[in-house]
């Protein structure tokens, strides 16, 4: 009889799939490195021939020297301040734009996501075309339309648009109306703060006890209310202890412009970096004789300034202020002082920015709203709650599911999207990492900071995300 | 005693009860008006402030539209279309035009489904295109396209052309279109120099034909990287998964301009000195290919995930070479399955090309901005910007929008999508 003709013996190693596995891997990262030297390489050889102003050399000694060039807006920036800092100030711009973006495209594409499946035939119409607008349309042109067509197209200033007491749309701004927080507000950021606490505090005691006692209610009004309490009762207390800093000083120059700071070190002049300037206090302007010539506030920056004053003032005086001041853009001269200016750049680029993702996320809120089951909604008709209550407390919370993942990736193309400031020129993160480069050429060093800054921002809002997503994900057994 | 027993029972002898007429307010015009429009109070409130926004906006928009000085956009209409691309040699584009009409023709009629969709779109605007007096040229080129289009849909529908050879003529479409565009081929790393005609150099190629010419190589020429990268993903040796992984996320990662700025700058840094610098055009594509690669390969992921396992096992106890079982069980499951998400895709990188405006490239948004600085319209009152970009904003909109049609008509025919 034959043996059997299974085979016992191991295979030849040349057939042995570990062994093909582990040889294909060494050949893949063998010819992996070797495409990474051959272009490193070419690199190297091509910089040396360079004659750029960093030499040829990757190093990162450019951080540190002088920038030279000025940053239009964002953190205050002198061009006598390194490249490191520069590069910072666009980051922190493109946070600026990025954050402020997210909040206002949710709010948009939550309602516009809503009223596509309103059951108002003319609004979720109306809200499909804008939808399909302007996601159809590329976010350049968008944004070249908004700045060109748009924003550039605003009157002067001189016959700027008033939109009542909100503020006033020029070609060179939007200036509106703003409520601060002043000098004395930092006390009362600190109640905010304590009533914060206390709220998530009693909130969360409040859920235990509904838990054990097998209650229904709210867990989070008894938080919110004292959270409320807090912030008033700060409000007020803030207000009545508050002072103005002892050493405190002005500078008048040519009888109608100044700053107003606390003297650090006492010596009565203005230094910058050294005294800290004193925002959104309210002045008076005394001249010679006694007689008041102007009431103001001073700015974010400490600064004041009047035009056309009828005497030269001599003399300041300043009130304390409320933890919060209302600021009304005033037109002084050539230009709007006081309020919240956004530059043509800033408003343009966050208008574009809005509008074009609050078109996505609405169409990602209704695929949430419509992926809920029919089911859901009848059985909650059944038990008496209107549309209104459905959609709070059956739809949206089942609806999230879905919605949070997509979402994610909305809010990071968002900050992605706000690198299309360099088309308008506002000095975000890679505009004023070109400008870098222009004047440096260490083109391979800023790419690889830009880049790992954008990964960051992804990675962090990608880990946040994920951590809500798994609080609101179904608990299953 | 005697009990009496009385029926209860009423028996209905007016059986079945005459037909009545729904209420006329549940049904009709009435009853559509009553159901969509003013179900409630605060649904009707809605209704008139909607349609009081809706008409100030219509209003707006029609005294715009009437008003507007639109002589810029159409004296540069082939400024739009072609970019500088010389007057005299206009016959090659044209070329190319009628090629890809008889391949879409052929595909339509062939595959039917998303490609009937999208060759219907196309007639659509070659007739349009074939109408408006755009030049007598043109209106030509434009109704042979549409005849040779129509010509390729019956004879794909009645002639069993085999798939792989129109695939193949759309693969060889590619180098073809580049030949003609440029007169010849012009390959110096190579030392190829051959030419029918002069040559167009690729800095004069712009327009419309511009942008389509990247999205469309931005996506045909990542399918391939898109597909091992997907395929690389899945796979069980880490080295080279952990590539593929940290490819794909650090390009998703990173806005497209910053890779567009890279590839301007850095990609002739990474080519041996001898090989001189390729050309913009070179450089933007390579960029948006790299780019797009990354996103494919993740669309691809998700159609090789959605295929069962037992897919696998199956072609396994078949005696299927890993590589035959991913070319005839696997791919061509999971390509079907991705054609939507590949489709969307198309339409975000047509949309992201506007991009190469700002490297340099004299594609559709940079035509734009040329237009707009032309020293004729300088004393226009206003300027010309919102016009220009309102006319660019259209032209995106009905590629896209189209696109995005013929998309979401396929899915529905395939039951993507569909819930309850």
């Amino acid at each position: 009889m034959a043996s059997s003709t299974f085979p016992t013996a191991r295979p030849p190693f040349y057939r042995d799939t570990r062994v093909i596995a582990i040889v294909l891997q060494l050949i893949f990262l063998i010819a992996l490195l070797l495409t990474g030297w051959f272009l490193y390489s070419n690199m190297v050889a091509r910089l040396a021939a360079s004659n750029t102003a960093a030499g040829g050399a990757l190093s990162w000694a450019f951080l540190n020297q002088t920038a030279g060039f000025g940053i239009s807006e964002g953190p205050a920036f002198r061009p006598d301040e390194s490249y490191g800092r520069a590069f910072l100030v666009g980051v922190a711009n493109t946070l600026r734009v990025g954050v402020v973006g997210i909040v206002l495209a949710t709010l948009l594409g939550l309602f516009a996501g809503i009223a596509r499946v309103s059951t108002n035939w003319l609004l979720s119409r109306l809200a499909a075309v804008y939808v399909e607008i302007f996601r159809s349309t590329p976010l350049l042109v968008q944004l070249l339309f908004w700045y060109v067509g748009v924003i550039a197209a605003l009157p002067s200033i001189q016959e700027a648009t008033e939109l009542g007491n909100l503020g006033y749309l020029t070609n060179r701004g939007i200036h509106l109306t703003w409520i601060f927080i002043t000098e004395t507000g930092r006390m009362w950021l600190i109640w905010l703060l304590a009533g914060f606490v206390l709220g998530v505090v009693v909130g969360w005691l409040r859920r235990r006890q509904l838990e054990r006692n097998g209650l229904t209610g709210s867990a989070a009004l008894p938080g919110v209310l004292v959270f409320l309490a807090l912030a008033v009762i700060g409000y007020f207390a803030a207000d009545m202890t508050a002072s103005m800093p002892e050493a405190t000083a002005y500078e008048l120059r040519r009888g109608d412009r100044g700053t107003l700071f606390e003297d650090v070190n006492r010596n009565g002049v203005y230094e910058p970096g050294v005294d800290r300037t004193l925002a959104y206090v309210p002045i008076k302007l005394f001249d010679r004789d006694g007689q008041v010539v102007a009431t103001g506030l001073t700015e974010g920056d400490g600064t004041f300034r009047f035009i056309n004053l009828p005497a030269e003032a001599v003399r300041l005086e300043w009130e304390t202020p409320a933890p919060l001041a209302v600021s009304e853009p005033q037109l002084q001269g050539f230009n709007f002082r006081g309020g919240l200016s956004l530059t043509p750049e800033f408003a343009a680029l966050l208008i574009a920015l809005v509008v074009y993702t609050g078109a996505f996320i609405a169409e990602i809120v209704r695929a949430g709203i419509s992926a809920v089951n029919k089911g859901q909604w009848e059985a909650s008709r059944a038990l008496g709650l209107n549309t209104g209550q459905t959609l709070r407390l059956i739809v949206l919370p089942q609806a999230l599911r879905v919605i949070i993942p997509p979402l994610t990736s909305q809010y990071l193309n968002l900050v992605k999207n706000s690198s299309l400031a360099i088309a308008v020129g506002y000095p975000d993160l890679f505009n004023v990492s070109r400008t870098i480069v222009n004047q440096t050429g260490a083109e391979v060093q800023v790419i690889l900071m830009v880049m790992g800054t954008y990964l960051s921002f992804s990675l962090i809002t990608s880990l946040f995300m994920n951590w809500y997503n798994k609080r609101i994900a179904l608990v299953e057994r | 005693m005697t009990t009496e027993i009385r029926s209860t029972t009423w028996v209905n002898t007016d059986h079945p009860a005459p037909a009545q007429k729904p209420p006329v307010t549940e049904v009709g015009v009435i009853g559509w008006l009553r159901a969509n429009l003013f179900s409630s109070v605060g649904n009707t409130i809605l209704t008139l402030v909607t349609a009081v926004a809706l008409y100030f906006i219509v209003t707006g928009l029609v005294r715009w539209v009437s008003g507007a000085f639109w002589q810029p956009v159409w004296e540069n209409r082939k400024l739009f279309a072609v970019g500088l691309y010389p007057i005299a040699q206009m016959w090659q584009p044209a070329a190319v035009l009628l090629m890809v009409s008889a391949l879409f023709g052929l595909s339509a009629g062939r595959w039917g489904s998303i490609m009937r969709n999208l060759g219907v779109g196309l007639a659509a605007l070659l007739l349009l295109f074939a109408i408006i007096p755009i030049g007598a040229q043109a209106q030509l080129v434009m109704a042979a396209g549409l005849g040779l289009l129509l010509i390729g849909y019956i004879a794909g529908a009645r002639v069993p052309i085999a798939s792989r050879w129109l695939a193949l003529a759309w693969v060889l479409s590619m180098p073809a279109t580049f030949i003609l565009l440029a007169g010849g081929l012009n390959l110096p790393a190579l030392g190829v120099r051959w030419q029918f005609v002069p040559f167009v150099e690729v800095n004069l190629w712009g327009g419309l034909m511009l942008t389509m010419l990247l999205a469309v190589v931005g996506i045909a020429l990542s399918f391939p990287i898109g597909v091992l990268l997907a395929l690389g993903r899945r796979s069980k040796l880490p080295v080279i998964k952990w590539f593929c992984v940290g490819y794909i996320e650090l390009i998703r990662g990173v806005p497209l301009i910053t890779l567009l700025f890279m590839g301007m700058t850095m990609l002739p840094l990474f080519l041996p000195s001898g090989w001189g610098n390729p050309s913009l055009l070179v450089r933007a594509m390579t960029a948006i290919t790299l780019f797009s690669a990354a996103y494919l390969a993740e669309n691809v992921r998700g159609g090789l995930q959605a295929i069962p396992k037992g897919q696998y096992e199956a072609a396994d106890a078949l005696g299927l070479s890993a590589f035959d079982s991913l070319r005839f069980i696997i791919l061509p499951q999971a390509l079907t399955k991705v054609i939507p998400a590949i489709v969307g895709q198309f339409i975000g990188l047509f949309k992201d090309t506007s991009l190469a405006s700002l490297v340099g490239l004299l594609e559709l948004v940079a035509v734009g901005k040329a237009v707009i600085q032309q020293p004729e319209w300088l004393g226009t009152p206003g300027g010309i910007a919102r016009e220009v970009y309102v006319f660019i904003a259209v032209v995106f909109f009905v590629f896209s929008y189209g696109m995005s049609f013929a998309s979401r008509k396929l899915e529905s025919k395939l039951g993507f999508g569909k819930r309850q």
